[in-house]
């Protein structure tokens, strides 16, 4: 009987445009200036960071953008345990949902500069940014929040 | 069966590549302009469906971004196709036909303008073992096609050539087409090949647009439209996936799809006013008007996709400007034809009527 074939190399590769939108480039432009840039919906009052073009709720345009410091809280985290391919940190380290004073969604974000058993939901926060020349158009502008010690208050 | 009918269409402009929308943006306008036309708003919206391929967004379940602009919240009962959104609409009609709701939302994104290079994306959609290692350019197995149904006489290059002339002066009268204008034959037979016996004009601009059409059911239909466009009958049908097992001149999937549309409907192709043919190659239209035995029917009045293609939402926007002639009075009966995958692989058919 014939062996069967049991793998077939087939590589492909495939290069992409990507678009960003008017709303996502707000962000993204601010983010290369060490600046997280928010927009309010009128109708709901939802501040949006990142901002889209318009609030899905309500399907209105958004607001001017206006800038946000950063600061916020821990909405939620986890602590990663587990190695896996493309992983860019050593584990153990915290994902965290941040949620920003000033706004009504969260960011995704690493939490460093703690020990993860000392991380907690409620914990003040505050943004690292990336040297001058390491600045770009994305959130690893940010390189990690770390806990703010004098004058963050928790929540 | 119930009986339901397209009462409103809108769609954005073809273009060759739109570089500010993001997907919600560019969807957004076009869902106002098709809710308002309607006369409703989304919360009358019983059901969201939606057609659009991650071979040409680069992501994995990218049309998820698109529904920022259906207004998900509170939850939506929503599905999507990964295909052309005409089989949005077919699993629209059939979930209204399940007396599910009343109206539903169907719209189509279509973004052929990310892939850098096509060539490195359409191989991916082929056989992985036999055909997707050898790379064929993305307009290769059409050129196949075309030369098999030239040498079976169904058509000729002059008669491609007069096929772009006829659909681009059509176009002429449509203002979201991608490309129109006057052009003669001789003037098109005078390109080189691209795909011989394909020229350029003879492969459908690939772009981006969207386009949303809003289903209705019975009272619903006829209280949102003056004239609804009733779809009488709808089935799809796909050939095998391997192009070499298939006689590339015929399209038994469409031949089977309009019997089965026309028994559903009782009337066929010979009582259609007009026919909208998803023809991304100009040599289709002749193995579509055989195999749907089509006969005097005007074939692409909008200048169907030879004068413009954006990709996943081109059969949508077949079913939307089938139905538009007859809202506007100028179809009684009409067909909608949508494709997808490889040389006419799968095909779906749709017949239109206004009340009499």
């Amino acid at each position: 009987m014939t062996e069967p074939i049991t793998t077939m190399p087939s590589p492909f590769r495939m290069d992409y445009t990507y678009v960003a939108g008017t709303g996502r480039s707000v962000f993204l432009r601010g983010l290369a200036e060490r600046k997280l840039m928010a927009r309010r919906c009128a109708g709901c009052e939802q501040v949006y960071l990142p901002p889209p073009e318009f609030c899905s709720r309500c399907l209105r345009e958004l607001e001017p953008p206006f800038e946000l410091d950063g600061r916020g809280v821990v909405s939620t985290f986890c602590v990663v345990s587990f190695p896996f391919p493309g992983q860019r940190i050593d584990p153990p380290y915290v994902v965290a949902y941040i949620q920003p004073h000033g706004a009504g969604t969260r960011l995704m974000h690493l939490v460093r500069e703690v020990e993860p058993e000392d991380v907690h939901i409620g914990m003040a926060v505050e943004p690292v940014w990336v040297s001058d020349d390491e600045l770009d158009t994305s959130l690893l502008s940010i390189r990690h929040f770390r806990p703010v010690h004098n004058g963050g208050a928790d929540a | 069966m119930r009986d339901v009918a397209v009462v409103s269409f809108a769609q954005s402009p073809c273009q060759a590549a739109n570089r500010r929308d993001d997907m919600a943006d560019i969807l957004l306008p076009v869902i106002r302009e098709a809710v308002y036309a309607a006369g409703i708003g989304r919360d009358d919206v019983d059901f969201v469906v939606s057609g659009s391929h991650d071979f040409y967004e680069g992501r994995t379940f990218s049309y998820i971004e698109s529904l920022d602009a259906v207004g998900a919240w509170p939850p939506i009962s929503e599905s999507h196709v990964e295909s052309d959104a005409a089989w949005a609409l077919a699993e629209a009609w059939s979930w209204l036909q399940l007396g599910e709701g009343d109206i539903a939302l169907v719209y189509g994104i279509g973004r052929g303008s990310l892939p850098a290079d096509l060539d490195q994306v359409v191989p991916a959609q082929l056989d992985p073992y036999f055909l997707a290692p050898l790379a064929p350019h993305r307009d290769a197995i059409a050129g196949l096609q075309a030369h098999a149904a030239i040498e079976a006489g169904l058509t000729s290059e002059q008669g491609m050539a007069e096929v772009v002339v006829r659909c681009l002066d059509a176009a002429t009268g449509n203002p979201l087409a991608q490309r129109s204008g006057q052009v003669d034959v001789a003037q098109l037979l005078d390109a080189p090949y691209v795909s011989s016996p394909l020229r350029e004009h003879d492969v459908a601009p690939i772009g981006d647009a969207a386009a949303v059409v809003v289903l209705a059911a019975d009272d619903a239909a006829r209280r949102l439209a003056e004239r609804p466009a009733w779809v009488r009958g709808l089935d799809h049908r796909m050939d095998t996936h391997y192009p070499g097992v298939r006689d590339l001149t015929t399209s038994p999937s469409t031949r089977r799809a309009i019997g089965r549309a026309a028994e559903l409907a009782g009337f066929t192709t010979s009582d259609v006013d007009i026919a909208e043919l998803h023809t991304e190659y100009s040599h289709q239209e002749a193995i579509l008007t055989n195999a749907l035995e089509l006969n005097g029917a005007v074939v692409n009045p909008s200048g169907g996709p030879l004068a413009g293609r954006p990709v996943t939402a081109t059969g949508l926007i077949r079913i939307g400007e089938a139905a538009r002639q007859i809202r506007d009075g100028n179809a009684d009966r009409a067909l909608a034809h949508a494709t997808s995958g490889q040389a006419l692989q799968q095909n779906l058919v749709c017949l239109l009527e206004g009340d009499g």
